[in-house]
């Protein structure tokens, strides 16, 4: 019987929009990046003002906001970071994620207070680096990828820190900070957010001394790839639990508003159904079903109990996973006329079978029979993008609350 | 005026023959390991080795530093601090590690084996080395995808000794997965982990990345051979302290030939710069003639601009 605290469930949020459904859909705490030494350098990264708004938004739910600050910096990245750490502290974040020491050392010198978690991208894989980071003073490290339950069980054993480490989504088939391959093929540095993600790409494998022109990808007919299948711990979450971790860490800040909800919604609900009743705790394959709703790639349970194998890879044609559009955002609900006004966000229309969904793992399906637009003029499908819709709808619905719809 | 500055020219060597062959060809220092503890070792030296060759490059005047550069999971631990303890009963000159766990060990187990601290790709900036010379590095090794006025400004910024590679192949991917092995198993081919192995990009036929399996994973080395034969005067005018010669999957005639020539180039150019000027393209057409034919040469990132 478990006497453990509840660990925090960590979720990315690319974007202001982002962050509101991840804490609203459960999320203990988020991950942003900011104009600034992060390595998303595409993920919608928030100014100052939108990290305030973040940071009041999440204080409203009891909920931390941390900022990504994990490039590996070169002598030209170092001008402003004193100014930048600074900033962030008076935004009111929570903690920073960062990897190079550098951007360590000017956090500290700028902000004291403000806390710093070393990132993944540090690829710590034993206790005494672990170790080596308590001594520092640093509360949690990020674990690399790599690191076993059973490692991970060992280092919470020795070392008194917090360990935040990763459950859900996709991976650096590297060690994390650990591949320049995008430095090489494409000239854009992976470890200040350029990666072109060039384990992905088909390559030839050849033997040396066997004929130069045929490679053994070419005989086998299938390419050389290093592609890695998505993380996902929904099968075994009690296990990370039970080792001690402390923040459970989902990927993707580039991902959609629908991932994160879907996402988050169901780890929430492990969590909360875990430590309700551990001893009896069973999973429900409705959760297994919700997490490939949002799936992208096949999932894997990576390092976390074998070596992978090359069942844990993507091999040849993208795999085709069952993919859902988020087809609209309930705005508000009627209870009189149960008529649930709804912000467009993928076309749909009548005699589309949908899903709704909301916090609490809250769930129904239903088929649209009655649709109208703004003006309250009937219309059969919902066509603009953004458009504000009303349809009638067979339960109770909220503000945040999601409809989904098959592709 | 004298010059006090001398480079310490290192090579990596794969056996005894090999580490006594550079050395005569030339190199100050040779470079070693054993998988176990290090990435990417030429060759398994086993700690009797390791006692043979310090001995012999003692004897010699030469140094000798040891890779424990393996990125160390708890498992790495257990034998680790008995190593260490080895290595520095030996006498060794220095070890060569990127993980911080080391900074604890050494500490704990009261050792004196010199640090040089080589993260493979983050080893990126002064404040970062500077970081790390406070927690008790005595040399840094610089990331391969800088560029030299970045190495040129960590040398003004840092008052430890810095080393960077010169020539060779430089790692650009290590994965823990065993990747080689995994496709095998997918295609159902029998693997052979003596095949040495290479990829290339899709369509782009005259790409050559080696790709080979140890212990500590899968690693993927560059395109091209980094040669900087031509570019000794703007390295040496910045007093970069170990220029390295990574002789990892070249044959030991190779690495000899390529190691007497920036023996000969460095104590060229010290001696008389203008002397260096003439010869440097003699010497790149010599390192050419003996290039293999599937690697292209090229100076790295060391002239490239990179965006993010
Ligand atoms: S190429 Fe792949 S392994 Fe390398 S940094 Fe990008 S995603 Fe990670």
């Amino acid at each position: 019987m478990t006497t453990r605290q509840k660990p925090e469930l960590l979720a990315p949020a690319g974007n202001l929009e982002k962050l509101k459904f991840a804490i609203h859909y459960g999320a203990d705490a988020v991950y942003i990046g900011g104009r600034q030494f992060g390595l998303r350098s595409k993920a919608g990264n928030f100014t100052f003002d939108e990290m305030r708004e973040g940071v009041a938004f999440a204080n409203k739910y009891g909920a931390k906001v941390y900022v990504a600050t994990n490039i590996i910096a070169h002598n030209e990245n170092l001008e402003g970071a004193h100014e930048y750490f600074k900033n962030l502290y008076e935004v009111g974040v929570s903690a920073v994620i960062a990897a190079d020491p550098a951007l360590i050392q000017s956090c500290r010198e700028a902000a004291p207070d403000l806390e710093i978690h070393i990132s993944t991208q540090a690829s710590i894989a034993n206790w005494r680096t672990a170790q080596f980071w308590k001594n520092e003073g640093i509360p949690r490290v990020v674990l690399a990828r790599e690191v076993s339950v059973e490692e991970i069980r060992e280092m919470k054993e020795k070392v008194d820190i917090e360990i935040e480490a990763f459950i859900h989504g996709a991976m650096c088939i590297s060690y994390s900070g650990r591949c320049v391959l995008s430095n090489h093929m494409t000239s854009r540095d992976a470890n200040r957010g350029g990666c072109a993600q060039s384990c992905r790409w088909k390559y030839d494998l050849f033997e040396d001394g066997n004929d130069d022109d045929i490679s053994l990808s070419e005989q086998a007919d299938e390419k050389y790839t290093m592609s890695a299948q998505d993380l996902s711990m929904v099968e075994h979450l009690p296990d990370l639990i039970e080792a001690g971790v402390d923040s459970l860490k989902i990927e993707g800040r580039m991902k959609s508003i629908h991932y994160v909800a879907t996402v988050v919604n169901v780890y929430r609900k492990i969590i909360d159904t875990y430590f309700e009743d551990p001893d009896h705790y069973q999973i429900d394959p409705a959760w297994i079903d919700e997490i490939w709703k949002a799936a992208q790639r096949s999932l894997s349970t990576a390092f976390y109990y074998n070596e992978p194998t090359d069942k844990d890879q993507l091999f040849g044609k993208p795999d085709r996973i069952p993919k859902y559009d988020f087809a609209g955002l309930v705005l508000d609900y009627d209870q009189q006329t149960q008529i649930a006004t709804i912000q467009q966000r993928n076309s749909f229309g009548v005699g589309d079978e949908v899903e709704f969904f909301g916090p609490h793992f809250y769930h129904f399906k239903q088929t649209i029979t009655e649709l109208w637009d703004e003006q309250g003029e009937s219309i059969d499908r919902a066509k603009h993008a953004m458009m504000t819709t009303k349809i009638k709808v067979d339960q109770p619905l909220k503000y945040y609350d999601m409809m989904r719809k098959q592709k | 005026m004298m010059c006090l500055y001398k480079p310490e020219l290192q090579a990596t060597a794969k056996d005894l023959d090999e580490v006594k062959a550079l050395t005569k060809a030339g190199a100050d220092a040779i470079v070693l390991g054993n998988q176990q503890f290090g990435n990417r070792v030429c060759g398994d030296f086993t700690l009797d080795q390791v006692k043979s060759a310090t001995d012999w490059l003692h004897l010699e005047g030469k140094r000798i530093y040891i890779m424990v550069n393996a990125i160390f999971h708890n498992d790495h631990l257990k034998q680790l601090p008995d190593y260490l303890k080895t290595l520095e009963t030996f006498g060794v000159d220095g070890i060569i590690a990127g993980d911080q766990a080391i900074f604890q060990l050494l500490d704990e187990l009261n050792l004196t084996l010199p640090l040089t601290w080589n993260p493979a790709t983050l080893s990126t900036n002064y404040q970062t080395l500077n970081f790390w010379h406070q927690r008790g590095l005595k040399r840094a090794t610089l990331s391969n995808e800088l560029s030299l006025d970045a190495v040129i400004e960590i040398k003004q910024k840092v008052a430890f000794p810095i080393e960077i590679q010169v020539h060779g192949m430089t790692c650009i991917f290590q994965s823990k997965r065993k990747l080689i092995r995994n496709y095998y198993n997918h295609i159902k081919e029998d693997y052979n982990p003596e095949q040495m192995r290479f990829i290339k990009e899709d369509k782009k036929d005259d790409t050559h990345y080696p790709i080979f399996e140890d212990g500590n994973g899968t690693h993927i080395m560059s395109n091209e051979d980094l040669v900087m034969i031509e570019y000794l005067d703007q390295i040496l005018e910045a007093e970069i302290d170990g220029l390295l010669i990574n002789g990892i999957l070249k044959t030991k005639s190779y690495n000899e030939k390529i190691v007497s020539i920036y023996r000969e180039a460095i104590d060229t150019y010290l001696n008389n710069p203008r002397h260096y000027q003439i010869k440097k393209s003699g010497w790149r057409q010599a390192i050419e003639d003996i290039q293999p034919e599937q690697r292209a040469m090229n100076t790295g990132f060391y002239f490239k601009e990179q965006i993010y």
